[in-house]
């Protein structure tokens, strides 16, 4: 006779979901760590950052001496002199080199440019006065920022008692504002943090990817369509096939040993150039936008194909006139998500040359660059503190980026391919 | 082939194993079994016949409560394996299914030994305390399905290296090593050749003698020659039930006598 | 002048096009059947001219560079007598900025004079490719108008022509491979022409900064690899030992215990912490996982350095988990159903079917997927050359500093690449093996998944 309730056969059983549940348990938990990581990791991004999303500001009334600046010694001329006369308004009492050096150290090393590009666009300033808004210098920014503390002994400091004193006077009189830091996004890359930016970098990682995709978009889909639609089941297309699946899970780092080797030693292209690191890019990406294209294409059901060929068109218009514009949105997807992977890729990058220190954005894709993950790179590397922020910064705007492309390429997925 | 009867020993305990009364199943909004009554006697082979997609092998999967594993899948109805209601809240479908084994249409052994194979069920359900015990359940089982001659010298070979008969026959004494009283198989010979057939409808016969058993068929021949007792069922419904020469000479619903006569189905 | 023959030759090609195109037409209004449509008769005008006119554009300025850069030498060889390949390479390349127009300094006349004769090759160059560009050109056009008839397959001819794209591009893909296998090869050989193949595979001294007098190759000693391949394999244990567990964990409870929402928004979840560069993972290893490490450690009284293994290989486990997590569960998702129903249908719950039935069918698959990760971990870049150290030791504790193959091959080409030095050559020998253990690893976890899946088909 059955009996499914007796007490051996219960208290086994709950051994037995015991053990599911532990089971359970243990999976839970590793998913938990993971996300878990993943939250850590955005949050010491993010409030490591988004100090770098403002920039402290000095407002002062300068007069424009015209015994320190002449016409017609433009665009030479005593700026900064200019600027530490103005701060000493404030300060009437602050003498002797040592003095001045520190107060006019307030100002970023990078206002009297500023003022200058100014003073050029219109010289009938010199001798009136002007207001102006500049950046704080870094140690500065770092103290309105509350990221230098005060109670550290003043040993350990970046920022003497009597400086701080300084600054905390300025703040009172209304001189000192935080507005968003649009340089982050304007600037070129410099030696201060306060002046610093990712427009070089920006520019050289959009053209490197139009590189990137001009390339290997063509390429790619070109190959794709040969080996799922034309090519014979033969030795060859076997051989290209196991070619295509290698590259794909080479390391990145090779590809920059191939790029110097030949791109830079043989063909003697320009170093640190997009366009070079435009063509290793494509080289990385071709074998995924490969894949996807074959995925997109396998997708499309023989049908089609038949009821084609059926009413007299050729391979060739079969292919290009009805299966390819079904794929398409597969292939963007695909490609999207390529270029997105690319974006982020930087030992290649490094390995050619785009890591030097440029101030100045590329016009061309020939002239010297950083990108967007060198540059973050180069930053993380900087000693000074102002960068650490900036560099999470940095690193948000790149994931932005990449949220934004992953973004595009799903809702293209699921707003144009079809379930067949 | 045989076409009559096989020659039965005579039974001689009819008690009831399963009792199913008003079952009905549906896969989200759609009925597959519309109301069904049978009972299912020990000691006996009872087999589920009519035409495909008819729903006797849904039915045949509630008795074990397989179809749980379906999400859109739902059971209403009292269905009591010796007068147990196999669906209450407290029976743990896990040990109902060592009581209730089953045998799949296309054999399905695990990649692993044929030791290993047979010993899972017992190694799961703690059903022995000793390695002795287990090759003692194991070697049993295997002579029970009528395989252990074949493969006592090669039980640590994987049991995907026998030949289809003698996988189903692995994966019946697999089933037989757990215990059971009841044997549930799913056309068990659809994916086998006319002499793997042959041997594992033999089979059948002298597992009769230990355990109540319900084959699904869609061979009525099949089912004339292995069972006691066949049901006919048609679009969900069970439409005549009874003693298998009964239903094959003089069935009562003419929808039984249209497709026992091969005019539906 | 490289775009005014690019302009050219797309004039001529759209002119091909247009004039075939008409010619075609004509025919066709004279009351001839064509083969072809009107526009494929243009079409295959255009590609005729456009295609090799292009391939020789392309070939042109490819070898431009290196033959120029010849004849400049052979002009100034008197010049460069008695100077190493090294410096050579250092005053062809200041010619050439002379020639840029960027001058550090004055240098000598006869470099100035050498940047003169460089330029006006560079436009005679430019001026010969315009002309046998527009030459071509005009040949092709000339060539295809004649095959204008109403019998001719244009439609045909386009198609092999396109095939004939298509194969390249597939081939692209050999070239590259070839690309990768040949560079590395011929630097790797003339890097072990300066130093030995033994010393280098069995070596446990890497000290390749060290300064090099002229005559001097290397010091004894200086380019073995083994402790950094050492320190390759310590962090990519550690990061293993994160990434293994639970990779394979929350691939079990996702693919047999999740209900569906929840592994709708795990999954994608999984995935993003794939999609995050490993800048950016290298960065919070530095900013986070490396000093909570280092206070922790000492806190315990430990010895721990500032750039440990640990941090870095812990990083690198957390970014291999979606890794493995995906190939785990796309392995279990391949157990047939009917294994999932035998071992139910024997009275198993989900948990003892997951470890008795699916997970050691799904073991081969779970394996290949493992081997891949670890391919992976060895390749990887920017992690450790953010995180990890520079200074090779023999050492196995994970709360010490070590180096990896990858920040060797980076740290020794960052700064100035001569193609001589020993130093540049021997990131190339580096790269080698990691190139070929690499390929090893994937053609084997690729060959395991294949020869086990027939296991239970």
């Amino acid at each position: 006779m059955t009996d499914l309730s007796s007490h051996s056969a219960r208290s086994h059983l709950k051994r037995r979901n015991r053990h599911q549940t532990m089971i359970k348990g243990f999976g839970m938990a590793a998913i938990g760590f993971a996300a878990l990581m993943l939250f850590i990791l955005v949050a010491s991004l993010v409030s490591s950052g988004y100090k770098a999303f403002t920039q402290t500001h000095i407002t002062v009334e300068v007069f424009v001496d015209p015994a320190e600046i002449k016409v017609d010694r433009l665009p030479r001329g005593g700026f900064d002199d200019v600027l530490l006369a103005s701060l000493k308004t404030y300060f009437p009492d602050v003498s002797g080199r040592a003095d001045e050096k520190a107060l006019e150290g307030i100002i970023s090393n990078g206002a009297q440019f500023a003022l200058r590009d100014r003073i050029v666009a219109d010289p009938s300033l010199i001798g009136q006065s002007v207001t102006v808004t500049v950046p704080v210098s870094d140690p500065f920014d770092q103290l309105a920022k509350g990221l230098v503390k005060r109670d550290t002994p003043e040993a350990q400091r970046r920022v003497s008692d009597r400086e701080i004193g300084w600054f905390d006077t300025l703040d009172r009189a209304d001189a000192i504002s935080q507005p968003v830091n649009w340089g982050l996004i304007t600037n070129t890359d410099s030696r201060f943090p306060e002046l610093a930016g990712l427009k070089g970098a920006l520019m050289g990682s959009f053209w490197a990817l139009l590189v990137c995709f001009v390339i290997s978009f063509p390429l790619g889909i070109g190959a794709a369509i040969y080996l799922e639609e034309f090519a014979p089941r033969n030795r060859l297309s076997d051989f290209i096939e196991v070619n295509i699946n290698n590259l794909a899970a080479v390391p990145s780092v090779v590809f920059g040993l191939l790029a110097l080797a030949v791109f830079i030693g043989w063909m003697g292209l320009p170093r640190s150039a997009p366009l070079v690191g435009g063509m290793t890019l494509a080289l990385m990406t071709l074998p995924t936008i490969i894949i996807a294209t074959r995925a997109a294409l396998k997708a499309v059901p023989p049908s089609i194909r038949e009821a084609a060929l059926g009413v007299g068109a050729s391979r060739h218009q079969v292919v290009f006139g009805h299966v390819l514009p079904l794929a398409m949105p597969g292939i963007l997807t695909g490609t999207i998500i390529g270029l997105a992977q690319a974006l982020g890729e930087t030992a290649p990058l490094l390995l050619i040359g785009m890591n030097a220190f440029i101030t100045s954005a590329p016009d061309t894709p020939f002239d010297s660059a950083t990108a967007l993950p060198t540059q973050i790179f180069i930053w993380a590397d900087s000693p000074e503190r102002g960068f650490v922020s900036r560099t999470s910064a940095a690193i948000l705007v790149l994931l932005t980026f990449l949220i934004t492309m992953n973004a595009i390429a799903i809702y293209l997925r699921s707003k144009f391919e079809r379930k067949w | 082939m045989y076409d009559a009867p096989t020659p039965e020993s005579p039974v001689t305990t009819e008690t009831m194993k399963f009792s199913a009364r008003n079952v009905h199943v549906f896969y989200n909004e759609a009925e597959a079994i519309k109301g069904v009554d049978v009972d299912i006697l020990d000691k006996t082979v009872t087999a589920f016949i009519g035409p495909s997609g008819c729903g006797k092998s849904t039915f045949l999967r509630c008795l074990n409560r397989m179809n749980d594993t379906i999400a859109i899948c739902r059971v209403t109805g009292d269905i009591r394996l010796d007068g147990q209601d196999i669906y209450d809240r407290s029976i743990d479908p896990v040990q109902l299914r060592a009581k209730v084994g089953m045998v799949f249409q296309k054999p399905n052994p695990f990649p692993k030994s044929i030791y290993d194979n047979v010993a899972y069920g017992p190694r799961i359900h703690g059903l022995a305390n000793t390695r002795a015990d287990l090759d003692g359940i194991v070697e049993k089982s295997l002579r029970r399905a009528a395989l252990w001659d074949e493969v006592k010298d090669r039980l640590d070979t994987p049991g995907t290296g026998l030949s289809g008969g003698q996988q189903q026959r692995l994966c019946i004494a697999r089933a037989v090593a757990t215990q059971p009283e009841v044997l549930l198989m799913d056309e068990p010979c659809s994916a086998l050749d006319p002499i793997a057939t042959a041997q594992v409808e033999e089979l059948i016969d002298e597992l009769r003698q230990e355990y109540s058993v319900v084959i699904v068929t869609h061979s009525m021949q099949q089912a004339a020659r292995v069972s006691q007792k066949t049901a006919f069922f048609h679009l969900g419904h069970l439409v005549e039930f009874g003693e298998t020469s009964h239903i094959f000479t003089n069935p009562t619903d003419e929808r039984t006598e249209s497709y026992i006569t091969g005019r539906i189905g | 002048m490289t775009t005014a023959a690019f302009a050219c030759l797309f004039v001529f090609s759209v002119i091909g096009y247009i004039w075939n195109r008409q010619a075609a037409t004509a025919i066709r209004r004279d009351g001839a059947r064509l083969h072809s449509l009107v526009g494929f008769h243009g079409a295959y005008s255009l590609l005729v001219v456009l295609v090799p006119v292009l391939v020789l554009i392309l070939l042109w300025l490819l070898l431009q560079g290196p033959v120029i850069d010849l004849i400049l030498k052979s002009e100034i060889a008197a010049h460069l007598d008695g100077f190493g390949s090294g410096e050579v390479q250092l005053i062809v390349a200041e010619i050439k900025s002379v020639a840029r127009g960027v001058v550090f300094g004055t240098p000598e006349p006869w470099k100035t004079e050498a940047a003169q004769y460089l330029t006006a090759l560079q436009t005679r160059a430019g001026q010969l490719l315009l002309v046998v560009v527009t030459a071509l050109s005009l040949v092709l056009v000339a060539f295809s108008h004649r095959k204008v008839s109403a019998e001719f397959r244009a439609r045909h001819g386009v198609e092999r022509i396109i095939s004939g794209l298509m194969i390249f591009c597939s081939v692209v893909a050999v070239f590259v491979t070839l690309g990768i296998v040949a560079s590395l090869m011929v630097e790797t050989s003339r890097f072990f022409a300066k130093v030995s193949f033994v010393e280098f595979l069995f070596g446990t001294n890497w000290e390749p900064q060290i300064p090099l007098r002229e005559d001097q190759v290397a010091a004894e000693g200086a380019f073995g690899w083994l402790p950094v391949m050492l320190g390759t394999l310590v962090i990519t244990v550690i990061a293993l030992v994160i990434a293994v567990p639970v990779g394979l964990m929350s691939a079990v409870y996702l693919n047999e215990f999740a209900p569906r929402r929840f592994r709708a928004v795990a999954k994608p979840l999984l995935e993003i912490l794939a999609g995050v560069p490993t800048v950016v993972y290298g960065f919070f290893a530095i900013l986070v996982v490396a000093p909570t490490i280092r206070s922790f450690g000492q806190s315990l009284g430990l010895d721990v350095s500032p750039n440990t293994a640990l941090a870095a290989g812990g990083v690198m486990g957390i970014m291999l988990i979606p890794f493995i997590s995906s190939f785990a569960d796309d392995a279990l998702s391949a157990v047939p159903q009917s294994l999932r129903d035998g071992a139910l249908g024997l009275g198993a719950t989900r948990a003892e079917m997951m470890t008795g039935v699916l997970f050691p069918a799904a073991i081969p698959g779970i394996v290949g997927g493992v081997l891949l990760a670890v391919s992976r971990a060895i390749g990887e870049t920017m992690i450790v050359v953010m995180a990890a150290g520079l200074i090779a030791k023999m050492t196995m504790n994970p709360l010490d500093s070590v180096t990896t193959v990858t920040v060797q091959i980076v740290t020794l080409l960052i700064g100035d690449t001569s193609f001589d030095n020993p130093k540049t050559l021997a990131a190339f020998a580096l790269g080698m093996m990691l190139f070929l253990v690499t390929l090893m690893i994937n053609i084997f976890a690729l060959r395991i998944v294949r020869k086990y899946r027939e296991a239970y088909d």
